[in-house]
């Protein structure tokens, strides 16, 4: 509890430091530097982070947004929280008027172009990922993805400002509207959209329109001029946008994310220049890190990232299916060390399971402490280590099997702490056949293909969609989720108990009561030491000396939608 | 002459042809990211990914992709998409295009002329203090690394991050039609990092080679026809020992059209480079083929072109 206290009051701290407690200053223009792009222009399509803080949070309105301190959802397009009938299966949401398209559509946003946002979140052409796991209880999705019915039954506009959602069971991501503030719920214009859709893949993202403060310079067509793909992307004010509709003040004139850059190189320009934010990177090299906690310390801010990062192995290669062979991994494990390796504590506390603080049922899952040894000593413990290895068979203490293959990053920081891994286990007698890769093709090609046979992954990390626990830990460890490629179980843990459990708390509707059960999975999970969770990492921000920054703790990023210039 | 040229455009295409089913053999013989798993996201379906496995062609062997690529390259010079965003290959290659002429041109002329003068200098002056420390500069020049040089140029000397504020800073390219002023201004540096390890291998091979032919007989009968020695020197020693100079060059502005991988991206030019290095990052092979083929366009060309400087340069040199 103290922990989770001290913790509370450090993000709320640098919360406040960072918003300055008062009103920002209107005007200006706010240069964001990153590494990489947004994913897509297009809402449909968009669900990382970086997506969030250029697009999603400035320049739409989906259902329900996050207010930059607050942990739960706050209505955006929608007037209020969902109404709830029909034992939770209905779920009527009321929505502001008032709220209009940017140029070239001009027109007012209707209940009806949520309802065709949603749909198209199912078209092929838009490719989002995350729709058949979030929405796909809604009644009639199967008919629509079917190709039987040309919209879905179960969302409904019966008037401009009224949204019906039927689902055939319960669906607690729905009802607490966490699953709602995804930018797949925000309104898209069939009339202007509708041709864009056509085809094998949508060019909706090209031709995008904006419910936010800001947009996108178009032309007179629609046709986006101010993205230059891997380059810049530019956001001026949507002349259409009401500020009486809306909750972020919206005080810049101007906003430049710019692609590309050298994090290093980055990292001093913002802490030494003037108007300019960091955007993409969790963290800053290692060296910059102690560079601007030593000259800038006034100009980081840390927020807890909501998210770990674990070791996993493999449950169906052996020794892993031996469950004491995977706690004396796990006792082993020098998670202090670990965490040194991306740049110490600052980053983010020693995890001791799944679910990180501040999401509901962390507590539930043991909170700071862990009920069980092999996670009770960061440090690592190999006596410990060695008599779980005993328990396993091996009365040496020490694995004297064949080698076991084991796949991670082949850049810094993960592939320090790869190698960190590597060495710990060769105290246990493992010998590995260790491959390291580029980090997309670690995932994608063999930790997340089960084909693979990968025994040990180290830079695994997962974080959250919302404030619910079950996306961190249904698409983990549930066992419907073993799938041929990108796959996200990557211990293949596949208990029928366990599953059953899951889908059970899927269908809890109320805060309380899904907290308990999410808690309690992560507590179970643990309790076969699949993973060894290490650090619930903090996203590290920096601003420029007269940027008065605002992060938003949904993300961990700075919110540009309530920042702005001193 | 014109006969020699054709043959060799000829040839280029063949090469490409090459370059380009030799790209997208590697593609799939190494280990890279599935494109479409990178485009489905983190939660998807497996019927999702099979859908943009189709939507990119990724079912079909490779074999055929490859003929729909040629396909479309020839019939309609289109490269494709980006698995990665979707947007023309063409259209973002030529929108970085300009951004990688000015840097590879602006450093090609700086380190060509610094390279010969010094390269010159150490040679008239052979042994001498002037040729000792300007040769102890082109080691240094040599040794550093781009990648450093650009760091510690930015760190020093730009105009955010350095301790001189001489110089704009990372990211501040300017394109020429924008603002030629800024344009030129943020491209000194890069210009300054590109051309010092080129200019100081080009003095070094120029200095060799121009100590060999300055030892030539004819260069004594120069001599002792009266010319005077700086036309001794330019005129008869420098234009026939820059003949492996121009070979290089033309090599170098060849490679360095296709790319400046490191100095764009230490400066966050927004160039080819840059995207060929994105596209790598991310499996994106459309991209890749783009890319890769801009740079052995460039090449071949290029040596076409210094071929062709030969028989201007040296006067034994005819084409038939």
């Amino acid at each position: 509890m103290k922990f989770l206290m001290a913790m509370a009051l450090a993000s709320t701290a640098l919360l406040v430091a960072g918003c300055g407690g008062t009103a920002g200053k209107k005007g200006g223009t706010l240069t964001v530097l990153s590494q990489g792009d947004v994913d897509s222009l297009d809402p449909g399509y968009q669900y990382y982070q970086y997506d969030y803080e250029a697009l999603s949070q400035p320049a739409q309105r989906t259902l329900y947004g996050w207010k930059p301190n607050l942990r739960k959802p706050s209505p955006d397009f929608a007037a209020s929280m969902p109404k709830l009938s029909n034992g939770g299966k209905t779920i009527t949401i009321k929505l502001k008027s008032g709220v209009r398209f940017s140029p070239p559509v001009n027109r007012v946003a209707t209940a009806a172009d949520v309802k065709y946002a949603m749909e198209r979140d199912f078209l092929p052409q838009v490719a989002n990922s995350y729709a058949p796991v979030y929405y796909g209880d809604i009644v009639g999705v199967k008919a629509f993805t079917d190709g039987k019915a040309k919209g879905i039954s179960g969302i409904q506009a019966p008037n401009p400002t009224t949204l019906v959602i039927k689902t055939t069971k319960p669906v607690g991501v729905l009802t607490t509207a966490n699953a709602l503030t995804l930018p797949g719920t925000a309104p898209v214009p069939k009339e202007y959209a509708q041709k864009f859709d056509k085809g094998k893949t949508s060019t909706y993202g090209q031709h995008v329109v904006f419910t936010g403060p800001y947009m996108i310079p178009n032309d007179r067509s629609g046709k986006v001029t101010g993205w230059t793909p891997s380059k810049r992307l530019e956001l001026v004010r949507n002349p259409n946008w009401d500020r009486k509709t809306d909750y972020r003040p919206a005080y810049l004139e101007r906003i430049a994310f710019l692609a590309g850059n050298d994090l290093s190189l980055a990292t001093r320009r913002i802490l030494s220049g003037n108007g300019q934010i960091s955007g993409d990177f969790a963290a800053p090299p290692v060296a910059d890190f102690k560079l601007a906690l030593e000259h800038y310390p006034s100009q980081v801010s840390f927020t807890p990232g909501d998210s770990y990062r674990s070791i996993t192995m493999n449950t169906t290669v052996k020794p892993f299916d031996n469950v004491n062979v995977r706690k004396a991994v796990a006792a082993v494990i020098d998670r202090n060390a670990l965490v040194a390796t991306r740049g110490g504590s600052r980053i983010g506390p020693v995890a001791t399971h799944y679910i990180p603080p501040f999401l509901p049922g962390f507590q539930e899952a043991g909170g700071s402490k862990s009920p069980y040894d092999y996670m009770s000593q960061p440090n690592g413990n190999l006596a410990l280590a060695k008599r779980y290895m005993r328990k396993a068979g091996y009365a040496s203490g020490r694995y004297n099997g064949p080698s076991l293959l084991m796949v991670g990053d082949d850049s810094a920081p993960a592939k320090n702490t790869g190698e960190a891994v590597q060495s710990q286990l060769q105290q246990l007698g493992f010998k590995l056949n260790y491959q390291q890769v580029p980090h997309e093709v670690a995932n994608s090609k063999f930790c997340g293909v089960p084909k693979q046979k990968v025994a040990i992954c180290p830079n695994w990390a997962w974080g959250k969609d919302f404030y619910d626990s079950q996306s961190m830990i249904d698409p983990t460890f549930n066992g419907k989720n073993i799938v041929p490629s990108n796959n996200s179980n990557l211990s293949e843990l596949n208990d029928p108990k366990l599953n059953a459990a899951m889908d059970r708390a899927e269908r809890i509707p109320d805060p309380a009561g899904r907290a308990k059960a999410w808690g309690a999975i992560d507590k179970a999970v643990t309790g076969l030491a699949v993973q060894v969770p290490w650090i619930w990492d903090n996203d590290v921000n920096l601003r420029s000396k007269n940027v008065k920054a605002v992060t938003n703790l949904f993300n961990g990023t700075w919110d540009v939608a309530f920042t702005s210039i001193k | 002459m014109i006969r020699y040229i054709v043959r060799r455009l000829l040839w280029m295409v063949v090469l490409l042809f090459l370059v380009s089913a030799i790209t997208f053999l590697i593609f799939y013989a190494l280990p890279s990211a599935d494109p479409a798993v990178l485009r489905a996201g983190r939660q998807p379906n497996t019927q999702l990914i099979a859908h943009i496995r189709h939507q990119l062609g990724l079912d079909r062997p490779w074999y055929v992709q490859y003929w729909h690529y040629i396909k479309r390259l020839v019939l309609h010079f289109d490269f494709g998409y980006s698995y990665q965003n979707l947007i023309s290959v063409r259209r973002q290659i030529f929108e970085r295009l300009p951004a990688t002429i000015s840097l590879t041109l602006g450093a090609a002329v700086l380190w060509i002329v610094v390279g010969m003068a010094v390269g010159t200098i150490s040679a008239v002056y052979r042994g001498r203090l002037v040729d000792r420390v300007a040769m102890t500069g082109a080691l240094v020049g040599i040794s550093a690394p781009v990648y450093l040089l650009g760091l510690v140029g930015l760190y020093f000397f730009a105009n955010d991050t350095g301790k001189i504020h001489v110089f704009p800073g990372s990211g501040s390219y300017t394109g020429l039609t924008v603002n030629p002023v800024k344009w030129f201004t943020s491209l000194l540096l890069p210009w300054i990092v590109l051309a010092t390890t080129q200019a100081a291998i080009y003095a070094r091979l120029l200095r060799a080679n121009l100590i060999d032919t300055l030892s030539e007989d004819y260069i004594r009968t120069a001599r002792a026809k009266g010319l005077s020695e700086p036309r001794v020197v330019i005129v008869h020693g420098v234009r026939s020992a820059i003949t492996p100079v121009v070979t290089a060059a033309g090599l170098d502005v060849g490679i360095l059209l296709g790319g400046a991988i490191l100095t764009e991206t230490v400066f966050n030019i927004p160039g080819v480079g840059h995207l060929a290095y994105e596209s790598i990052k991310n499996s994106d092979l459309p991209m890749i083929q783009g890319t890769v083929l801009l740079g052995a366009f460039f090449i071949i060309l290029l040596n076409l072109v210094v071929d062709v400087l030969y028989a201007f340069i040296d006067p034994r040199v005819r084409y038939a």
